[in-house]
């Protein structure tokens, strides 16, 4: 094992994940350039909106792992929002940072559905526990 | 040590021959005792016994029957649609394309499992209004056809929920906007509109949570989804206002009607 | 007006020319026997009063041949009657199979076409006895002959009979390989997974001849030579040759192994801005100089990759370019980062998943809906959804998404069965309960569907029972931490009195990397004591007490109160095992501190330590050679260790002992256990040479060295530290059960008072 200490010991990861910006892509899409041209450059956005027009929403958010065990944590969130006018050129494009999002709890209700569920003896009965397995036969007592 | 098997009497192995119409009427005395095993088994000697025979013809769909009646949804699905195959112009044809989409219909699993016969069985019921119109089986077949489009908005949003929970808005908002947009006559459009709000507050997008709150107030004022909804924005010293044009008014627009019951 | 039949013709003739509409209000079927004349009517559309244009008619012959029942058709229109004239098909009334002994009739049945209410025809019975022949071969019965007859039972309806003679298997007498010098035939054979037949060959079944299989087994070749430098290695040729006289096959594969190769200078260059290469050496696994493999560059690019997307480039690809230069047989190897396709995931869709929960599945992906393409992290949640043990298949797959830059990845699934009713049977000398013991439990890996493991455990010997129950949720409050909850109760019989353990424990398993996992516990017992006669009872140092008990158990029972123990644990695992049953390379180790104290009787702080290394000594004999040590301290918290807690030894640390064989005693003799234990062992493992290579069997040679000193308990003796070591040799099976291990071991340095036990048997799990 080749592994340096460094390696065994360096437990944390950073994840970037939605849309992945792109600083100079950004600069083509200066005010007055048209929707095709936003969509060639910038891709799919994440999802749209339309206020009186339409809005480009590009979501990127990085998040850091310290070790496995742990939830990776929001560590920056980016939604680039491409605001366009009545002739659907860019009007201009701003940028929402990690700061204006807002952290509370989510509401714990659902709506009920429907649809068959498995009781653990059906599990058990319905033949999905396979017969004895060759490894338990030959177990040593501990 | 091979058997040695000259000896033994091939005719042995035909199963004596009965006529069709005595197996038949047998059929139907055990299936109107409620013996439905051995109702079963007597439709099936007169269809191999007498293919393509009349009676062959009627004991297939009520071997269809009977199947579903005990719950074992594959061999109806299997008798209905040879029976359909064959003769798709008769009058039994209709009912056998029922009993297809009852026996997937019956088998929907619960929102976290595969959706394969929730969808099979829309496309059945589907099948069974177009290619049977006007059939008694229709009202029904609607009905059925909505409560499992319910079930297929329900696993949107669980799918929705489970990213909310993670905060990965990205992925979590087109979920719940296909519920509104696809499923908007279902029960969950309520909760996606909440969710809607909820995800768009998180991320800072006022403008946003304001208008899907307005138009869920707008659809379903007395919702508890509403006061909820109403409740955050309060936090955040906003109130819900419509802007017209969103996607989510567009979307809503022909929604207006409360959703019929599930 | 119907015309009588013999003028049908003449009739036809006429009304062909004439244009008037052909409105047809009648229609006789001819030539049918079983078929029902209404089912043909309903084929042909025919309604009466209908218009029967020549399309009508095209479509209705065109309908009758679609239904497959008739072998003959014809419809004409003669005046007002539409005239049906058919030919039908033998129908198929039973299929039937005799002389099948090693296949049964439901896999027959699923291999040919012909079944009842299907239409008999000659070249479809030819075609299942085809079938069936190849079914049989696949099995390695190529032997064999199939007759097929048929008897007709009138009306147009058959029944289908295929006479089945099976000769026996053919066995694969010899695998040689020509051409390799690097690697020995046994070490090839080794490598391929066709086997040559032997006794137990019925058990693994895999020395039966199987093209696909032996064309599976070059690849394996070609990666074993790959990951071992030899990159020109190629198979020229392999092939199944039947031995006339023998009736069995021999297997010949010429290799050509080509040089061996080590890494030359290894580069990184990247044509994607922003992306530095001296940040990325780091990740290189393969090291110039080192001999060529091919599974550390596949390495070196996954680690690669996954640094490059968490700095922020996702769609960055890494490409391995390699030139030889033959004269000094070193590989140069540059590594090109490139700008990939820009793809975004839009959904990730799960499919097939009739029992697992969807959400079971979806944590085990790092990257969620809307994020970047990533094939590294796609191939890491395969490998985590493997891992579970749930799914007899994983396939990830991607369609075409809503837009040109989105793709839909598709997650299906397979699942299995991942319950048990286990029993298991054991035989250990020396142990606690030494002798037969046996165990039954039922085990579901896969709870509900909701990836949470449930083990409901009974088992028991002479003098014990043990009953347990476990619950482990794998990903604790959304943390991916096993948490398991585990209650159990011990009886253990010791002739004059019994003990009774009831208790229950939490633990919790939080991996910090991949190899190294960190650990922390709460766990809560109470023992009982109860004398069976009267012997033990009063105190100790009582004169006619003659309880065999030591003495501080004495005490505890004439006390009468249950002994508690309550305490936390945590610890830290590191582990790089190649593979748990056979290790062959990696090193493990286990640090653990458990605290006793949090209320209860006992009072201590017990701290252990293992490490075990193993090495692939030589590659091509196969031995593997294996350094093991340990240490354990036991200490009092304010007050002196208790002889309950205090460490005893067995086989794991010292061979040729008994269990509980060596260290301090008590005035009485009996061994009592001790505060403070080393051990090491190395052992050197090798195949046997008599045994078949595909039998599993091993030799080994070792050496251990242990000693256990230092007791608080009253009138403890041989407390110092006393250095015991032993040498011997074992015989290790690897059968497709467990792993089972024979030792025995001569005891070189030992106390007078040591019990020696030079034999011992147990299912051996290594960790």
């Amino acid at each position: 094992c080749n592994a340096s200490t460094s390696d065994v010991l360096n437990m944390s990861e950073t994840f970037k994940q939605g849309y992945v910006v792109d600083e100079q892509t950004l600069a083509l899409v200066p005010p007055g350039s048209s929707r095709d041209q936003v969509l060639l450059t910038l891709g799919t956005p994440t999802t749209t909106e339309t206020f009186d027009n339409e809005v480009f929403y590009y979501i990127s958010q990085t998040r850091e792992r310290r070790a496995q065990f742990l939830k990776p944590r929001l560590v920056d969130q980016r939604v680039l929002a491409v605001y366009f006018n009545e002739e659907s050129t860019v009007e201009r494009i701003a940028d929402y940072g990690l700061q204006d999002g807002r952290v509370f709890d989510f509401i714990t209700r659902t709506t009920p559905t429907g649809g068959r569920d498995q009781t653990f003896l059906a599990q058990i009965l319905s033949g999905s526990i396979g017969g004895p397995s060759a490894e338990s036969i030959l177990r040593g007592g501990r | 040590c091979a058997r040695d098997n000259d000896s033994v009497d091939l005719s042995s192995y035909v199963d004596t021959i009965e006529p069709a119409d005595v197996l038949y009427n047998q059929g139907l005395a055990n299936l109107n005792t409620g013996r439905l095993r051995e109702a079963q088994r007597k439709f099936q000697a007169v269809d191999r016994q007498h293919p393509y025979s009349e009676f062959a013809r009627k004991s297939n769909v009520m071997a269809a029957f009977t199947s579903y009646r005990m719950g074992r949804f594959d061999e109806a699905i299997a008798a209905s649609r040879r029976f359909v195959n064959l003769y798709p112009t008769h009058e039994d044809a209709a009912y056998a394309q029922y009993i297809i989409g009852l026996s997937y219909f019956n088998q929907m699993p619960e929102v976290t499992r595969d959706q394969r016969d929730t969808q099979l069985a829309i496309q059945n019921f589907n099948r069974l209004l177009e290619s049977y119109p006007g059939s008694i089986y229709e009202e029904d077949a609607k009905a059925k056809i909505r409560a499992a489009r319910d079930q297929l908005a329900g696993k949107e949003m669980q799918v929705g929920r489970y990213y909310l929970e993670r905060r990965e808005f990205a992925a979590a908002l087109p979920r719940f906007r296909l519920v509104v947009e696809e499923y908007g006559n279902t029960r969950h459009v309520e909760e996606a509109l909440a969710r809607l709000t909820e995800t768009y507050f998180a991320m800072g997008l006022a403008s946003e949570a304001q208008t899907a709150a307005a138009i869920l107030g707008h659809n379903f004022p007395d919702s508890q989804w509403y006061a909820d909804s109403y409740a955050l924005l309060a936090t955040g010293g906003l109130e819900p206002r419509q802007n017209a044009g969103s996607w989510i008014s567009r979307a809503t627009q022909n929604v207006l009607v409360r959703p019929a019951g599930g | 007006l119907t015309p009588a039949v013999g003028g049908a013709i003449a009739v036809q003739t006429l009304t062909m020319a004439s244009a008037q509409a052909a409105v047809v209000n009648a229609i006789s079927v001819r030539g049918n026997q079983r078929v029902a004349e209404q089912t043909i009517a309903d084929f042909v559309g025919y309604q009466p009063g209908r218009n029967f244009t020549d399309s009508d008619v095209n479509d209705a012959v065109r309908a009758l041949f679609r239904s497959g029942l008739f072998s003959n058709v014809s419809v004409v229109r003669s005046g007002s009657t539409l005239v049906v004239t058919v030919e039908e098909f033998a129908t198929v009334n039973q299929v039937l199979f005799q002389g099948n002994r090693r296949l049964d009739d439901d896999r027959l049945r699923g291999v040919v076409q012909l079944a009842p209410r299907a239409r008999f025809d000659q070249d479809t019975l030819d075609a299942d006895v085809e079938a069936i022949v190849e079914a049989y071969s696949r099995t390695g019965r190529s032997d064999i002959t199939v007759d097929a007859s048929v008897v007709d039972l009138g009306e147009n309806r058959v029944n289908v009979i295929f006479q089945v003679v099976e000769g026996d298997r053919t066995k694969i007498s010899r695998i040689n390989f020509t051409g390799n010098n690097a690697f020995g035939d046994r070490r090839l054979q080794a490598v391929i997974t066709t086997k040559q037949s032997n006794p137990l060959s019925f058990l693994t079944r895999n020395d039966v001849y199987d093209d696909q299989r032996l064309a599976a087994d070059e690849e394996r070749l070609r990666r074993f030579y790959f990951n071992r430098g030899y990159a020109d290695f190629r198979v020229i040729s392999s092939s199944a040759d039947v031995d006339p006289s023998s009736g069995n096959i021999v297997i010949n594969i010429e290799v050509d192994e080509g040089d061996r190769y080590t890494f030359g200078n290894i580069e990184i260059d990247s044509t994607v801005t922003g992306v530095d290469p001296q940040s990325l050496t780091s990740t290189i696994q393969t090291r110039s100089g080192r001999v060529y493999s091919a599974v550390d560059v596949e390495d070196t690019l996954i680690d690669m990759s996954e640094r490059l997307a968490g700095a922020g480039f996702p769609f960055a690809e890494v490409t391995p370019v390699g030139n030889r230069n033959f004269d000094n047989r070193t590989i140069d190897v540059t590594y090109i980062v490139d700008q990939g396709q820009r793809a975004f995931i839009e959904r990730i869709e799960i499919a097939g998943n009739t029992r697992t929960r969807d959400y079971v599945i979806r944590r085990e992906f790092d990257l969620a809906e809307g994020d970047a393409f990533n094939q590294i992290l796609i191939r890491r949640a395969q490998r985590r959804l493997e891992a579970l043990d749930f799914f007899s298949t994983v396939s990830i797959s991607t369609r075409p998404g809503s837009s040109p830059d989105r793709v839909i990845v598709v997650v299906q699934v397979e699942e299995k069965p991942t319950g048990e009713f286990g029993a298991g049977v054991g035989y250990t000398t020396g142990g606690q309960d030494e002798g037969v013991n046996l165990e039954g439990s039922i085990t579901e890996r896969n709870f509900l569907g909701r990836g949470q493991a449930i083990r409901i455990g009974i088992g028991g010997s002479q003098n014990s029972r043990t009953y347990n129950i476990s619950f482990t949720e794998p990903y604790f409050l959304g943390y991916r931490v096993a948490a398991t909850g585990n209650v159990f109760q011990n009886r253990r019989d010791f002739g004059d009195y019994e003990e009774v353990a009831t208790g229950g424990s939490v633990s919790f398993g939080l991996p910090l990397t991949d190899d190294l996992t960190a650990t922390a516990g709460y766990s809560y017992s109470q023992t009982a004591f109860n004398a069976d006669g009267a012997d033990c009872t009063d105190l100790p140092g009582d004169p006619d007490a003659n309880c065999s008990a030591p003495g501080y158990v004495q005490t505890r029972i004439a006390s009468g109160r249950d002994r508690i123990k309550s305490s936390v644990s945590y610890g830290l695992i590191y582990n790089t095992i190649d593979d748990r049953n056979d290790p062959r390379s990696g090193l493990f180790v286990r640090a653990i501190q458990e605290v006793a104290g949090l209320g209860g009787d006992a009072r201590f702080v017990r701290s252990t330590v293992d490490a075990s290394y193993y090495v692939t000594v030589s590659e091509d004999a196969e031995v593997v050679g294996l350094l093991s040590a340990g240490a354990g301290n036991v200490t009092g918290i304010g007050r002196t260790v208790e002889g309950f807690d205090q460490f005893q030894l067995g086989q794991r640390r010292i061979r040729g002992f008994s269990y509980n064989g060596i260290g301090p005693t008590d005035a009485a003799g009996n061994f009592i256990g001790g505060k403070t234990y080393f051990n090491a062992t190395a052992e050197v493992q090798f195949p046997l040479p008599a045994f078949p290579r595909d039998l599993g069997f091993k030799g080994a040679l070792f050496a251990d060295a242990a000693t256990l000193f230092g007791s608080d308990v009253a009138g403890a003796m041989n407390t110092n530290m006393e250095w015991r070591a032993s040498a011997g040799l074992s015989v290790i099976w690897q059968s497709p059960f467990a792993p089972l291990r024979f030792d025995y071991a001569w005891p070189l340095a030992k106390q007078a008072h040591d019990k020696e036990q030079r034999f011992s048997f147990s299912v051996s799990s290594a960790f």
